[in-house]
Protein backbone atom coordinates (compact mmCIF):
# COMPACT_ATOMS: atom_id res chain seq x y z
CA UNK A 1 0.00 0.00 0.00
CA UNK A 2 2.63 2.48 1.09
CA UNK A 3 4.93 1.28 -1.69
CA UNK A 4 2.25 1.98 -4.29
CA UNK A 5 1.71 5.41 -2.84
CA UNK A 6 5.40 6.12 -2.99
CA UNK A 7 5.65 5.02 -6.58
CA UNK A 8 2.66 7.13 -7.52
CA UNK A 9 4.19 10.08 -5.72
CA UNK A 10 7.47 9.58 -7.53
CA UNK A 11 5.76 9.40 -10.89
CA UNK A 12 3.79 12.54 -10.15
CA UNK A 13 6.93 14.43 -9.18
CA UNK A 14 8.66 13.27 -12.34
CA UNK A 15 5.71 14.31 -14.48
CA UNK A 16 5.66 17.73 -12.85
CA UNK A 17 9.39 18.18 -13.27
CA UNK A 18 9.17 17.26 -16.94
CA UNK A 19 6.20 19.55 -17.50
CA UNK A 20 7.88 22.90 -16.85
CA UNK A 21 7.50 23.69 -20.50
CA UNK A 22 3.71 23.57 -20.08
CA UNK A 23 3.77 27.23 -19.09
CA UNK A 24 4.38 28.78 -22.45
CA UNK A 25 7.19 31.32 -22.49
CA UNK A 26 4.87 33.77 -24.22
CA UNK A 27 2.62 33.74 -21.20
CA UNK A 28 5.49 34.42 -18.88
CA UNK A 29 6.57 37.37 -21.03
CA UNK A 30 3.03 38.77 -21.04
CA UNK A 31 2.89 38.37 -17.26
CA UNK A 32 6.12 40.25 -16.80
CA UNK A 33 5.17 42.93 -19.34
CA UNK A 34 1.93 43.72 -17.49
CA UNK A 35 3.78 43.95 -14.19
CA UNK A 36 6.42 46.27 -15.65
CA UNK A 37 3.74 48.31 -17.37
CA UNK A 38 1.90 48.85 -14.07
CA UNK A 39 5.09 49.77 -12.25
CA UNK A 40 6.15 52.10 -15.06
CA UNK A 41 2.87 54.02 -15.16
CA UNK A 42 2.82 54.32 -11.38
CA UNK A 43 6.37 55.66 -11.50
CA UNK A 44 5.37 58.29 -14.06
CA UNK A 45 2.50 59.42 -11.81
CA UNK A 46 4.65 59.52 -8.69
CA UNK A 47 7.42 61.31 -10.59
CA UNK A 48 5.10 64.02 -11.90
CA UNK A 49 3.50 64.58 -8.49
CA UNK A 50 6.83 64.42 -6.74
CA UNK A 51 8.29 66.94 -9.15
CA UNK A 52 5.46 69.38 -8.49
CA UNK A 53 5.84 68.94 -4.75
CA UNK A 54 9.62 69.27 -4.83
CA UNK A 55 9.48 72.40 -6.99
CA UNK A 56 6.86 73.80 -4.67
CA UNK A 57 8.96 72.95 -1.64
CA UNK A 58 12.20 74.48 -3.03
CA UNK A 59 10.67 77.60 -4.55
CA UNK A 60 8.16 78.07 -1.74
CA UNK A 61 10.68 77.76 1.08
CA UNK A 62 13.06 80.07 -0.77
CA UNK A 63 10.28 82.66 -0.96
CA UNK A 64 9.11 82.29 2.65
CA UNK A 65 10.07 85.17 4.92
CA UNK A 66 8.44 86.79 7.94
CA UNK A 67 7.16 89.74 5.89
CA UNK A 68 4.79 87.36 4.09
CA UNK A 69 2.70 87.19 7.25
CA UNK A 70 2.89 90.90 8.07
CA UNK A 71 2.77 92.88 4.84
CA UNK A 72 -0.06 93.19 2.35
CA UNK A 73 0.24 92.12 -1.27
CA UNK A 74 2.28 94.64 -3.25
CA UNK A 75 0.91 96.65 -6.14
CA UNK A 76 2.19 96.14 -9.68
CA UNK A 77 5.83 97.10 -9.96
CA UNK A 78 6.35 97.89 -6.26
CA UNK A 79 8.98 95.88 -4.46
CA UNK A 80 8.68 93.51 -1.47
CA UNK A 81 5.29 92.96 0.10
CA UNK A 82 3.66 89.93 1.69
CA UNK A 83 0.48 87.89 1.71
CA UNK A 84 -1.04 88.91 5.05
CA UNK A 85 -4.30 90.24 3.60
CA UNK A 86 -4.69 87.22 1.30
CA UNK A 87 -4.02 84.74 4.12
CA UNK A 88 -6.53 86.34 6.47
CA UNK A 89 -8.99 86.81 3.60
CA UNK A 90 -8.78 83.12 2.72
CA UNK A 91 -9.28 82.14 6.36
CA UNK A 92 -12.36 84.36 6.61
CA UNK A 93 -13.88 83.12 3.34
CA UNK A 94 -13.24 79.49 4.21
CA UNK A 95 -14.57 79.94 7.74
CA UNK A 96 -17.85 81.47 6.63
CA UNK A 97 -18.14 79.00 3.77
CA UNK A 98 -17.84 76.02 6.08
CA UNK A 99 -20.05 77.74 8.67
CA UNK A 100 -22.85 77.90 6.12
CA UNK A 101 -22.16 74.47 4.60
CA UNK A 102 -21.90 72.39 7.78
CA UNK A 103 -25.48 72.66 9.11
CA UNK A 104 -26.98 72.35 5.63
CA UNK A 105 -24.78 69.42 4.69
CA UNK A 106 -25.19 67.55 7.97
CA UNK A 107 -28.96 68.01 8.09
CA UNK A 108 -29.41 67.03 4.45
CA UNK A 109 -27.21 63.97 4.97
CA UNK A 110 -29.26 63.10 8.05
CA UNK A 111 -32.48 63.43 6.05
CA UNK A 112 -31.13 61.02 3.43
CA UNK A 113 -29.81 58.47 5.90
CA UNK A 114 -32.41 58.59 8.67
CA UNK A 115 -35.74 59.80 7.36
CA UNK A 116 -35.92 59.06 3.66
CA UNK A 117 -33.67 56.07 3.20
CA UNK A 118 -35.73 54.35 0.53
CA UNK A 119 -37.96 57.15 -0.74
CA UNK A 120 -38.03 58.29 -4.34
CA UNK A 121 -37.25 61.87 -3.36
CA UNK A 122 -34.12 60.71 -1.51
CA UNK A 123 -32.75 58.91 -4.55
CA UNK A 124 -33.33 62.03 -6.65
CA UNK A 125 -31.60 64.24 -4.06
CA UNK A 126 -28.74 61.75 -3.86
CA UNK A 127 -28.35 61.77 -7.65
CA UNK A 128 -28.34 65.58 -7.85
CA UNK A 129 -25.91 65.75 -4.96
CA UNK A 130 -23.53 63.45 -6.82
CA UNK A 131 -23.74 65.72 -9.86
CA UNK A 132 -23.05 68.76 -7.70
CA UNK A 133 -20.12 66.91 -6.17
CA UNK A 134 -18.38 66.77 -9.54
CA UNK A 135 -19.70 70.03 -11.02
CA UNK A 136 -17.01 72.33 -12.46
CA UNK A 137 -16.35 74.90 -9.76
CA UNK A 138 -16.24 77.75 -12.30
CA UNK A 139 -19.93 77.09 -12.97
CA UNK A 140 -20.68 77.49 -9.29
CA UNK A 141 -18.75 80.76 -9.33
CA UNK A 142 -20.84 82.01 -12.26
CA UNK A 143 -24.05 80.85 -10.58
CA UNK A 144 -23.28 82.83 -7.44
CA UNK A 145 -22.18 85.79 -9.57
CA UNK A 146 -25.60 85.87 -11.24
CA UNK A 147 -27.41 85.47 -7.95
CA UNK A 148 -25.42 87.54 -5.45
CA UNK A 149 -22.88 89.70 -7.28
CA UNK A 150 -24.69 91.15 -10.29
CA UNK A 151 -27.93 92.09 -8.44
CA UNK A 152 -26.05 93.71 -5.55
CA UNK A 153 -23.75 95.61 -7.84
CA UNK A 154 -20.41 94.45 -6.51
CA UNK A 155 -18.06 91.67 -5.52
CA UNK A 156 -18.05 90.67 -1.89
CA UNK A 157 -16.64 88.18 0.55
CA UNK A 158 -20.17 87.00 1.29
CA UNK A 159 -20.66 85.91 -2.31
CA UNK A 160 -17.28 84.16 -2.13
CA UNK A 161 -18.23 82.31 1.04
CA UNK A 162 -21.55 81.25 -0.48
CA UNK A 163 -19.76 79.90 -3.57
CA UNK A 164 -17.35 77.95 -1.35
CA UNK A 165 -20.28 76.69 0.74
CA UNK A 166 -21.99 75.36 -2.39
CA UNK A 167 -18.85 73.38 -3.16
CA UNK A 168 -18.53 72.08 0.39
CA UNK A 169 -22.19 71.10 0.88
CA UNK A 170 -22.28 68.03 -1.40
CA UNK A 171 -19.07 66.74 0.19
CA UNK A 172 -20.57 67.04 3.67
CA UNK A 173 -23.93 65.59 2.60
CA UNK A 174 -22.23 62.58 1.14
CA UNK A 175 -19.91 61.84 4.05
CA UNK A 176 -22.66 62.46 6.61
CA UNK A 177 -25.00 60.04 4.87
CA UNK A 178 -22.29 57.42 4.44
CA UNK A 179 -21.22 57.66 8.07
CA UNK A 180 -24.80 57.48 9.38
CA UNK A 181 -25.43 54.43 7.22
CA UNK A 182 -22.52 52.72 8.93
CA UNK A 183 -24.34 53.00 12.27
CA UNK A 184 -25.97 49.59 12.81
CA UNK A 185 -29.75 49.55 12.70
CA UNK A 186 -29.81 47.57 15.92
CA UNK A 187 -28.58 50.70 17.71
CA UNK A 188 -31.54 52.71 16.37
CA UNK A 189 -33.92 49.91 17.30
CA UNK A 190 -32.47 49.74 20.80
CA UNK A 191 -32.96 53.47 21.34
CA UNK A 192 -36.46 53.38 19.83
CA UNK A 193 -37.27 50.37 22.04
CA UNK A 194 -36.66 52.57 25.09
CA UNK A 195 -39.34 54.91 23.83
CA UNK A 196 -37.09 57.49 22.23
CA UNK A 197 -38.75 59.43 19.37
CA UNK A 198 -36.74 59.71 16.11
CA UNK A 199 -35.38 63.17 16.97
CA UNK A 200 -33.86 61.86 20.21
CA UNK A 201 -32.52 58.72 18.55
CA UNK A 202 -30.77 60.87 15.93
CA UNK A 203 -29.42 63.50 18.30
CA UNK A 204 -28.28 61.30 21.16
CA UNK A 205 -27.44 58.02 19.46
CA UNK A 206 -26.80 57.98 15.71
CA UNK A 207 -25.12 61.38 15.44
CA UNK A 208 -22.94 60.48 18.38
CA UNK A 209 -22.05 57.11 16.94
CA UNK A 210 -21.13 58.73 13.62
CA UNK A 211 -19.69 61.97 14.95
CA UNK A 212 -16.05 61.18 14.17
CA UNK A 213 -16.90 60.42 10.56
CA UNK A 214 -19.04 63.53 10.24
CA UNK A 215 -16.36 65.80 11.71
CA UNK A 216 -13.82 64.22 9.39
CA UNK A 217 -16.09 64.95 6.45
CA UNK A 218 -16.30 68.60 7.48
CA UNK A 219 -12.50 68.80 7.77
CA UNK A 220 -12.05 67.26 4.33
CA UNK A 221 -14.61 69.69 2.90
CA UNK A 222 -12.60 72.52 4.48
CA UNK A 223 -9.48 71.20 2.80
CA UNK A 224 -11.36 71.02 -0.47
CA UNK A 225 -12.55 74.64 -0.45
CA UNK A 226 -9.36 76.09 1.01
CA UNK A 227 -7.67 75.80 -2.37
CA UNK A 228 -10.58 76.60 -4.68
CA UNK A 229 -9.83 79.42 -7.14
CA UNK A 230 -12.50 79.42 -9.81
CA UNK A 231 -15.56 80.09 -7.61
CA UNK A 232 -13.77 83.10 -6.08
CA UNK A 233 -12.86 84.69 -9.42
CA UNK A 234 -16.43 85.81 -9.98
CA UNK A 235 -17.43 86.41 -6.37
CA UNK A 236 -14.84 87.57 -3.86
CA UNK A 237 -12.51 88.66 -6.64
CA UNK A 238 -9.16 89.77 -5.23
CA UNK A 239 -7.19 92.94 -4.57
CA UNK A 240 -4.05 94.20 -2.90
CA UNK A 241 -5.63 95.75 0.18
CA UNK A 242 -7.04 94.74 3.48
CA UNK A 243 -10.71 93.90 3.00
CA UNK A 244 -13.45 95.98 4.57
CA UNK A 245 -14.89 94.64 7.82
CA UNK A 246 -18.27 94.15 6.14
CA UNK A 247 -16.58 92.08 3.41
CA UNK A 248 -18.03 94.11 0.53
CA UNK A 249 -16.08 95.22 -2.50
CA UNK A 250 -13.85 92.20 -2.97
CA UNK A 251 -11.78 90.24 -0.51
CA UNK A 252 -8.18 89.31 -1.17
CA UNK A 253 -7.50 85.58 -0.92
CA UNK A 254 -4.67 83.17 -1.52
CA UNK A 255 -5.88 81.08 -4.49
CA UNK A 256 -6.75 84.03 -6.73
CA UNK A 257 -3.60 85.88 -5.60
CA UNK A 258 -1.54 82.87 -6.65
CA UNK A 259 -3.37 82.73 -9.95
CA UNK A 260 -2.74 86.43 -10.70
CA UNK A 261 0.78 86.66 -9.31
CA UNK A 262 2.03 83.48 -10.97
CA UNK A 263 1.01 84.76 -14.39
CA UNK A 264 2.51 88.21 -13.81
CA UNK A 265 5.85 89.43 -15.21
CA UNK A 266 7.07 90.71 -11.79
CA UNK A 267 9.67 88.63 -9.97
CA UNK A 268 8.44 89.46 -6.44
CA UNK A 269 4.86 88.56 -7.40
CA UNK A 270 6.01 85.18 -8.73
CA UNK A 271 7.93 84.53 -5.52
CA UNK A 272 4.88 85.39 -3.43
CA UNK A 273 2.81 83.03 -5.59
CA UNK A 274 5.23 80.19 -4.73
CA UNK A 275 5.07 81.01 -1.05
CA UNK A 276 1.26 81.16 -1.15
CA UNK A 277 1.05 77.84 -3.00
CA UNK A 278 3.26 76.23 -0.38
CA UNK A 279 1.11 77.63 2.42
CA UNK A 280 -2.12 76.31 0.90
CA UNK A 281 -0.61 72.90 0.16
CA UNK A 282 0.74 72.63 3.70
CA UNK A 283 -2.66 73.64 5.12
CA UNK A 284 -4.52 71.04 3.06
CA UNK A 285 -1.95 68.40 3.96
CA UNK A 286 -2.33 69.34 7.62
CA UNK A 287 -6.13 69.08 7.45
CA UNK A 288 -5.95 65.69 5.70
CA UNK A 289 -3.52 64.36 8.29
CA UNK A 290 -5.74 65.67 11.08
CA UNK A 291 -8.74 63.88 9.53
CA UNK A 292 -6.77 60.63 9.29
CA UNK A 293 -5.55 60.89 12.86
CA UNK A 294 -9.07 61.46 14.14
CA UNK A 295 -10.35 58.40 12.29
CA UNK A 296 -7.42 56.30 13.46
CA UNK A 297 -7.88 57.31 17.08
CA UNK A 298 -11.55 56.38 16.85
CA UNK A 299 -10.77 53.00 15.28
CA UNK A 300 -8.37 52.23 18.12
CA UNK A 301 -10.91 53.04 20.79
CA UNK B 1 -40.79 50.01 43.31
CA UNK B 2 -40.63 46.45 44.51
CA UNK B 3 -37.51 45.15 46.15
CA UNK B 4 -35.72 42.30 44.44
CA UNK B 5 -36.46 39.05 46.13
CA UNK B 6 -33.27 37.10 46.51
CA UNK B 7 -34.63 33.96 44.91
CA UNK B 8 -32.39 30.97 44.69
CA UNK B 9 -31.94 29.88 41.12
CA UNK B 10 -32.16 26.32 40.00
CA UNK B 11 -30.93 26.64 36.48
CA UNK B 12 -30.80 22.95 35.80
CA UNK B 13 -34.47 22.03 35.99
CA UNK B 14 -37.48 23.74 34.49
CA UNK B 15 -39.58 25.43 37.12
CA UNK B 16 -43.07 24.09 37.22
CA UNK B 17 -45.74 26.79 37.08
CA UNK B 18 -46.50 27.67 40.67
CA UNK B 19 -50.21 27.99 40.23
CA UNK B 20 -52.72 26.53 37.91
CA UNK B 21 -52.87 28.56 34.68
CA UNK B 22 -56.33 29.86 35.51
CA UNK B 23 -55.08 31.61 38.66
CA UNK B 24 -52.57 33.80 36.86
CA UNK B 25 -53.42 37.18 35.50
CA UNK B 26 -53.09 37.57 31.73
CA UNK B 27 -50.83 40.48 30.92
CA UNK B 28 -50.71 40.31 27.14
CA UNK B 29 -53.53 38.70 25.18
CA UNK B 30 -53.04 38.13 21.46
CA UNK B 31 -56.09 37.71 19.29
CA UNK B 32 -56.11 36.85 15.57
CA UNK B 33 -52.76 38.50 15.01
CA UNK B 34 -51.50 38.57 11.43
CA UNK B 35 -48.25 40.12 10.35
CA UNK B 36 -47.07 41.17 6.92
CA UNK B 37 -43.66 41.94 5.48
CA UNK B 38 -44.93 43.67 2.35
CA UNK B 39 -47.04 40.90 0.81
CA UNK B 40 -45.50 38.06 2.77
CA UNK B 41 -47.61 36.86 5.68
CA UNK B 42 -45.16 36.26 8.50
CA UNK B 43 -47.68 35.45 11.24
CA UNK B 44 -50.96 33.63 10.72
CA UNK B 45 -53.84 34.18 13.12
CA UNK B 46 -51.91 33.92 16.35
CA UNK B 47 -53.92 33.57 19.56
CA UNK B 48 -52.13 33.24 22.89
CA UNK B 49 -51.85 34.71 26.38
CA UNK B 50 -48.76 35.86 28.23
CA UNK B 51 -49.12 35.62 31.99
CA UNK B 52 -48.01 38.15 34.54
CA UNK B 53 -44.62 37.57 36.16
CA UNK B 54 -43.88 34.48 34.18
CA UNK B 55 -41.24 33.75 31.61
CA UNK B 56 -42.75 32.66 28.31
CA UNK B 57 -40.34 31.20 25.78
CA UNK B 58 -40.93 31.27 22.04
CA UNK B 59 -39.19 28.44 20.24
CA UNK B 60 -39.15 27.10 16.71
CA UNK B 61 -36.88 26.78 13.70
CA UNK B 62 -35.39 29.84 11.97
CA UNK B 63 -37.95 31.86 10.08
CA UNK B 64 -40.89 30.48 12.06
CA UNK B 65 -41.99 33.95 13.15
CA UNK B 66 -40.97 33.91 16.80
CA UNK B 67 -38.90 37.10 16.58
CA UNK B 68 -41.59 38.67 14.41
CA UNK B 69 -44.15 37.94 17.12
CA UNK B 70 -41.91 39.39 19.83
CA UNK B 71 -41.37 42.53 17.76
CA UNK B 72 -45.09 43.24 17.65
CA UNK B 73 -45.36 43.65 21.44
CA UNK B 74 -43.54 46.99 21.41
CA UNK B 75 -44.38 47.75 17.77
CA UNK B 76 -40.70 48.11 16.99
CA UNK B 77 -41.57 46.81 13.53
CA UNK B 78 -43.26 50.15 12.80
CA UNK B 79 -39.79 51.65 12.20
CA UNK B 80 -40.04 49.89 8.84
CA UNK B 81 -42.86 51.22 6.66
CA UNK B 82 -43.36 47.98 4.72
CA UNK B 83 -44.18 45.99 7.86
CA UNK B 84 -47.64 45.92 9.39
CA UNK B 85 -49.75 43.93 11.82
CA UNK B 86 -53.49 43.34 11.98
CA UNK B 87 -55.56 41.86 14.78
CA UNK B 88 -55.34 42.60 18.47
CA UNK B 89 -52.59 42.67 21.06
CA UNK B 90 -54.18 43.54 24.37
CA UNK B 91 -51.76 44.85 26.98
CA UNK B 92 -53.73 44.92 30.22
CA UNK B 93 -56.88 44.93 28.10
CA UNK B 94 -55.88 47.77 25.77
CA UNK B 95 -55.28 47.08 22.10
CA UNK B 96 -51.78 48.36 21.33
CA UNK B 97 -52.11 47.79 17.57
CA UNK B 98 -54.59 50.68 17.40
CA UNK B 99 -53.60 54.05 15.98
CA UNK B 100 -54.50 55.87 19.18
CA UNK B 101 -51.57 54.29 21.01
CA UNK B 102 -48.42 56.40 21.37
CA UNK B 103 -45.67 53.96 20.41
CA UNK B 104 -43.07 55.76 22.49
CA UNK B 105 -45.18 55.50 25.61
CA UNK B 106 -45.88 51.87 24.77
CA UNK B 107 -42.14 51.21 24.49
CA UNK B 108 -41.49 52.81 27.84
CA UNK B 109 -43.83 50.16 29.28
CA UNK B 110 -42.60 47.26 27.16
CA UNK B 111 -38.80 47.08 27.16
CA UNK B 112 -36.67 45.03 24.80
CA UNK B 113 -33.22 43.44 24.88
CA UNK B 114 -31.70 42.42 21.56
CA UNK B 115 -29.49 39.63 20.29
CA UNK B 116 -26.74 42.03 19.32
CA UNK B 117 -25.52 44.01 22.30
CA UNK B 118 -26.28 47.67 21.74
CA UNK B 119 -24.47 49.96 24.16
CA UNK B 120 -25.00 53.57 23.13
CA UNK B 121 -21.91 55.67 22.41
CA UNK B 122 -21.93 57.28 25.85
CA UNK B 123 -20.86 56.51 29.41
CA UNK B 124 -22.12 53.50 31.34
CA UNK B 125 -24.08 55.84 33.60
CA UNK B 126 -25.70 57.69 30.69
CA UNK B 127 -26.54 54.40 29.01
CA UNK B 128 -28.54 53.27 32.03
CA UNK B 129 -30.12 56.68 32.56
CA UNK B 130 -31.04 57.06 28.86
CA UNK B 131 -34.52 55.56 28.97
CA UNK B 132 -35.71 57.00 32.27
CA UNK B 133 -34.55 60.50 31.37
CA UNK B 134 -36.85 60.45 28.35
CA UNK B 135 -40.10 60.44 30.29
CA UNK B 136 -39.30 61.43 33.84
CA UNK B 137 -37.88 64.57 35.38
CA UNK B 138 -35.58 63.19 38.03
CA UNK B 139 -33.25 64.92 40.42
CA UNK B 140 -29.58 64.07 40.31
CA UNK B 141 -29.86 61.99 43.48
CA UNK B 142 -32.90 60.08 42.26
CA UNK B 143 -31.17 59.37 38.95
CA UNK B 144 -28.09 58.09 40.78
CA UNK B 145 -30.25 55.86 42.90
CA UNK B 146 -32.20 54.44 39.97
CA UNK B 147 -29.02 53.82 37.97
CA UNK B 148 -27.46 51.97 40.88
CA UNK B 149 -30.55 49.92 41.55
CA UNK B 150 -30.88 48.99 37.86
CA UNK B 151 -27.22 47.98 37.66
CA UNK B 152 -27.63 45.90 40.79
CA UNK B 153 -30.67 44.15 39.36
CA UNK B 154 -28.68 43.44 36.21
CA UNK B 155 -25.87 41.97 38.36
CA UNK B 156 -23.43 44.47 36.91
CA UNK B 157 -23.01 47.00 39.73
CA UNK B 158 -19.96 45.44 41.38
CA UNK B 159 -18.13 45.28 38.07
CA UNK B 160 -18.76 48.86 36.96
CA UNK B 161 -19.37 50.92 40.10
CA UNK B 162 -15.90 52.48 39.91
CA UNK B 163 -16.06 53.30 36.19
CA UNK B 164 -19.53 54.66 35.59
CA UNK B 165 -18.04 57.47 33.51
CA UNK B 166 -16.27 55.08 31.13
CA UNK B 167 -17.82 54.40 27.74
CA UNK B 168 -20.31 51.53 27.65
CA UNK B 169 -18.69 50.23 24.49
CA UNK B 170 -15.56 49.34 26.48
CA UNK B 171 -17.28 46.52 28.38
CA UNK B 172 -17.05 42.84 27.43
CA UNK B 173 -19.86 41.24 25.43
CA UNK B 174 -21.54 39.69 28.46
CA UNK B 175 -21.23 42.92 30.43
CA UNK B 176 -22.64 44.91 27.51
CA UNK B 177 -25.69 42.66 27.44
CA UNK B 178 -26.22 43.13 31.18
CA UNK B 179 -25.81 46.87 30.61
CA UNK B 180 -28.61 46.69 28.04
CA UNK B 181 -30.74 44.80 30.55
CA UNK B 182 -29.99 47.42 33.22
CA UNK B 183 -30.96 50.15 30.78
CA UNK B 184 -34.28 48.44 30.15
CA UNK B 185 -34.92 47.71 33.83
CA UNK B 186 -34.09 51.30 34.83
CA UNK B 187 -37.08 52.50 32.87
CA UNK B 188 -39.34 50.40 35.11
CA UNK B 189 -41.31 48.73 32.35
CA UNK B 190 -44.02 46.15 32.95
CA UNK B 191 -42.96 43.73 30.28
CA UNK B 192 -39.46 42.85 29.06
CA UNK B 193 -38.87 41.20 25.71
CA UNK B 194 -35.67 39.25 25.11
CA UNK B 195 -34.76 38.50 21.49
CA UNK B 196 -32.14 35.73 21.64
CA UNK B 197 -30.24 37.62 24.35
CA UNK B 198 -27.49 35.04 24.79
CA UNK B 199 -26.86 33.70 21.29
CA UNK B 200 -23.78 35.92 20.89
CA UNK B 201 -22.39 35.20 24.37
CA UNK B 202 -20.05 32.65 25.92
CA UNK B 203 -21.45 29.97 28.28
CA UNK B 204 -20.49 31.81 31.50
CA UNK B 205 -22.13 35.06 30.39
CA UNK B 206 -25.11 33.05 29.20
CA UNK B 207 -25.44 31.47 32.64
CA UNK B 208 -25.40 34.91 34.28
CA UNK B 209 -28.05 36.27 31.94
CA UNK B 210 -30.26 33.23 32.52
CA UNK B 211 -29.97 33.64 36.28
CA UNK B 212 -30.83 37.27 35.85
CA UNK B 213 -33.94 36.57 33.80
CA UNK B 214 -35.08 34.14 36.46
CA UNK B 215 -34.74 36.89 39.09
CA UNK B 216 -36.40 39.55 36.98
CA UNK B 217 -39.47 37.34 36.74
CA UNK B 218 -40.47 38.44 40.24
CA UNK B 219 -41.12 41.93 38.91
CA UNK B 220 -41.73 41.75 35.19
CA UNK B 221 -43.66 39.79 32.62
CA UNK B 222 -41.03 38.28 30.38
CA UNK B 223 -41.12 36.94 26.85
CA UNK B 224 -37.98 35.41 25.39
CA UNK B 225 -37.13 34.16 21.92
CA UNK B 226 -34.47 31.51 21.94
CA UNK B 227 -32.89 29.02 19.57
CA UNK B 228 -31.61 27.05 22.50
CA UNK B 229 -34.20 24.54 23.68
CA UNK B 230 -32.32 23.72 26.87
CA UNK B 231 -32.41 27.40 27.68
CA UNK B 232 -36.16 27.54 27.12
CA UNK B 233 -36.55 24.51 29.37
CA UNK B 234 -34.31 26.03 32.06
CA UNK B 235 -35.76 29.48 32.39
CA UNK B 236 -39.36 29.52 31.19
CA UNK B 237 -42.63 28.55 32.80
CA UNK B 238 -44.54 28.60 29.53
CA UNK B 239 -43.36 27.67 26.08
CA UNK B 240 -44.84 28.33 22.68
CA UNK B 241 -43.70 26.30 19.69
CA UNK B 242 -44.06 28.05 16.36
CA UNK B 243 -43.60 26.83 12.82
CA UNK B 244 -43.99 28.67 9.51
CA UNK B 245 -45.74 31.64 11.06
CA UNK B 246 -48.23 29.59 13.04
CA UNK B 247 -48.49 28.83 16.71
CA UNK B 248 -48.39 25.03 16.81
CA UNK B 249 -48.56 24.43 20.53
CA UNK B 250 -48.52 26.51 23.68
CA UNK B 251 -48.55 25.39 27.29
CA UNK B 252 -46.57 25.00 30.50
CA UNK B 253 -42.92 24.39 29.69
CA UNK B 254 -42.66 20.94 31.26
CA UNK B 255 -45.70 19.81 29.32
CA UNK B 256 -44.28 21.06 26.00
CA UNK B 257 -40.96 19.34 26.65
CA UNK B 258 -42.07 16.17 28.45
CA UNK B 259 -45.45 15.47 26.98
CA UNK B 260 -46.19 17.55 23.89
CA UNK B 261 -49.61 17.22 22.38
CA UNK B 262 -48.59 17.51 18.74
CA UNK B 263 -46.21 15.41 16.71
CA UNK B 264 -44.47 18.47 15.22
CA UNK B 265 -43.70 19.78 18.70
CA UNK B 266 -42.44 16.40 19.79
CA UNK B 267 -40.19 16.12 16.75
CA UNK B 268 -38.77 19.58 17.32
CA UNK B 269 -38.10 19.36 21.04
CA UNK B 270 -36.51 15.94 20.63
CA UNK B 271 -34.25 17.35 17.94
CA UNK B 272 -35.69 15.41 15.03
CA UNK B 273 -35.98 18.55 12.92
CA UNK B 274 -35.25 22.21 13.21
Amino acid sequence: MSATALTTGGELAAAEAGDWSRVRSGRRVADRALKLGCIGVTAIGVFALGWILLMLLFQGIAALRPSIFTEVTPGPGSAGGGLANAIVGSLVLTFFGILVATPIGVLAGTYLAEYARTSKLASIVRFINDILLSAPSILIGLFVYTLFVAPFGGYSGWAGSIALAIIAIPVIVRTTEDMLRLVPNTLREAAAALGAPPSVVIRLVTWRAARVGIVTGVILATARIAGETAPLLFTALNNNFWFKPNLTGGVSNLPVTIYQFALSPYGNWQELAWAGALLITATILGLSIAARLIIKRDANR
Amino acid sequence: MMAVQPTSVSAALPDAPRAAPGDERVRIAIRNLDFFYGDFRGLKSINMDFRDRKVTALIGPSGCGKSTLLRTFNRIYSLYPEQRATGQILLDGRNIIGNDVDVNELRSRVGMVFQKTTPFPMSIYDNVAFGMRLYEKLSRADTDERVESALRKAALWDEVKDKLKNPGTGLSGGQQQRLCIARTVAQQPEVILFDEPTSALDPISTGKIEELIDQLRSEFTIAIVTHNMQQAARISQYTAFMYLGELIEFGPTNQIFMNPGKKQTHDYVTGRFG
